[in-house]
């Protein structure tokens, strides 16, 4: 993949959209298929891209507010907003659709990978032609990018490195970030728009979302923790459901030790899936005040139970 | 001992269930209960505790930051109680004792920058080895550490019960 992305890097002249739009679809790992499909140039420059953007699309999205684009895909809509602008990026209507799926994802990791995955067959067809053309492209009509936005976008993104596409996270918002840009070569999360870009708010943001991850599936662990919102409020609940469960655990070790020994464990009940232990037991030595259903034992009772003992 | 009919040979609950049986076993024909006094009573309770929190930790070996926290602990206390001088014993054991009564006197707060420091701290207290974890392990730790503790007590949980 980092031949792929040397490749392609190599290309100097590419366009920032081009470069975004390959960085997106290699992060999907669409690689080897770019890769034979760039080894083959052929040009298909008869037709303009908004003509092609008029492709009879599934679904749409404002990529280009020109007054002639096309919708391409239904997405959120801020997400877009580098195709702003006349931006001519011809025979690419499949490529931008493809582009524009991959790259809209706010917020939804899993399902980006699903539609990609879905459209990629029935849009191979297209990226095939789309993707051929962009070399030639990018050699032949440099002068298409007009958008001063865009060229903004290309000053920015001079590092060939950002074609690595091995994004941090599974995000590649194609968004237009003010103050947008990672310079460091290694850093390959995406800006949103108006958030800050530097080294650390991007560590900072990475980190952020990792444990906001992580808190999602303790809350789904923990019981009742759905419903709360605020992460120090499910932080005190994840607390008191380890404290409860390990004074359970004490608590139900108290009660095997207690249990007289002539007992005789069947084994293999207890391997069968519910039923546990099964107990011959003999509670003569023993007081311990049971109340059996009330296994789930708040703290205040347990004190109890064990100053009776 | 065969289980044919459980769900999965390996899987943590079975081998769970295995140690702890072995060992509770040997337990109770260690001691053959004649007087239910409590101090009887208490001794073994920590002995079975003992070896719940064992049989749970080498069930799940070295995989995770607590079950390795938790199999120093054990080991540091059983060497302590054969050899006063377990000083030399092992590095790792001063390093637990001395993580410990650091976590204890000095405040290494983890300042992480996401603002949960006291419910992390909390945590870090509950959790074995927590202290060592940043807030993104702790939290993988917790996880896990929780699905183990569930699973504890339902296979202690139909004890008496019949």
């Amino acid at each position: 993949m980092e031949s792929n992305a040397g490749t392609l890097a190599t290309r100097s002249n590419k366009t920032a959209l081009e470069r975004e739009e390959v960085a997106a679809l290699e992060s999907l790992q669409f690689t080897d298929e770019i890769h034979c499909l760039m080894s083959a140039p052929a040009t298909d420059n008869a037709s303009s891209f908004t003509a092609l953007l008029e492709l009879p699309a599934p679904q749409a999205v404002q990529l280009i507010h020109s007054p002639d684009s096309a919708k391409l895909i239904a997405a959120p809509a801020p997400n877009v907003e580098d195709f702003k602008g006349g931006f001519h990026f011809p025979s690419n209507g499949g490529l931008i659709e493809r582009a524009a799926r991959f790259s809209v994802f706010a917020g939804e990791g899993n399902n980006k990978s699903d539609s990609p995955e879905a459209t990629s067959n029935n849009s191979s067809a297209n990226l095939q032609k789309a993707v051929k053309s962009e070399p030639a492209e990018t050699d032949s009509s440099q002068p298409l990018i007009s958008d001063p936005t865009v060229e903004n976008r290309g000053i920015k993104r001079k590092d060939p490195e950002k074609v690595k596409g091995q994004t941090k996270k599974s995000k590649t918002t194609v968004k237009e970030s003010s103050d947008d840009t990672e310079k460091l070569p290694y850093v390959h999360v995406r800006a949103r728009r108006g958030q800050a870009t530097d080294s650390h708010s991007l560590a900072e943001r990475a980190r952020r979302e990792k444990i906001n991850a992580r808190m999602k599936l303790l809350q789904e662990l923990v019981p009742g923790c759905n419903k709360i919102s605020g992460t120090a409020l499910v932080l005190d609940e994840i607390i008191n459901h380890v404290q409860s469960l390990q004074r359970q655990v004490e608590f139900l070790s108290m009660r095997l030790a207690a249990v007289n020994p002539r007992v005789d464990f069947n084994f293999d009940s207890v391997f069968t899936a519910e039923s546990g232990f099964f107990m011959d037991s003999n509670f003569s030595g023993m007081v311990m005040p049971m109340m059996w259903p009330e296994i789930q034992l708040s703290a205040t009772c347990l004190g109890e139970r064990r100053s009776l003992q | 001992m065969n289980n044919p009919h459980h769900l999965n040979p390996t899987s943590l609950k079975s081998r769970f269930t295995t140690r702890f049986l072995r060992a509770l076993t040997k337990i109770r024909a260690q001691k053959p209960i004649s007087s239910s006094s409590p101090t009887e009573i208490f001794r073994r309770y920590r002995r079975i505790k003992v070896a719940a929190d064992k049989s749970m930790a080498y069930s799940v070996r070295s995989r995770r930051i607590w079950s390795r926290a938790m199999l120093w602990k054990l080991r540091s206390r059983s060497y302590r109680r054969q050899d006063p001088c377990s000083g030399r014993r092992s590095g790792k054991t001063n390093q637990a004792i001395m993580k410990k009564s650091s976590n204890e006197n000095t405040t290494t707060r983890r300042e992480d920058g996401v603002g949960f420091v006291e419910e992390a701290d909390e945590l870090r207290q509950l959790v074995p080895g927590g202290e060592t974890m940043n807030l993104c392990n702790l939290l993988d730790e917790t996880a896990h550490y929780i699905k183990c503790l569930t699973t504890q007590v339902q296979l202690f949980s139909p004890i008496g019960k019949g």
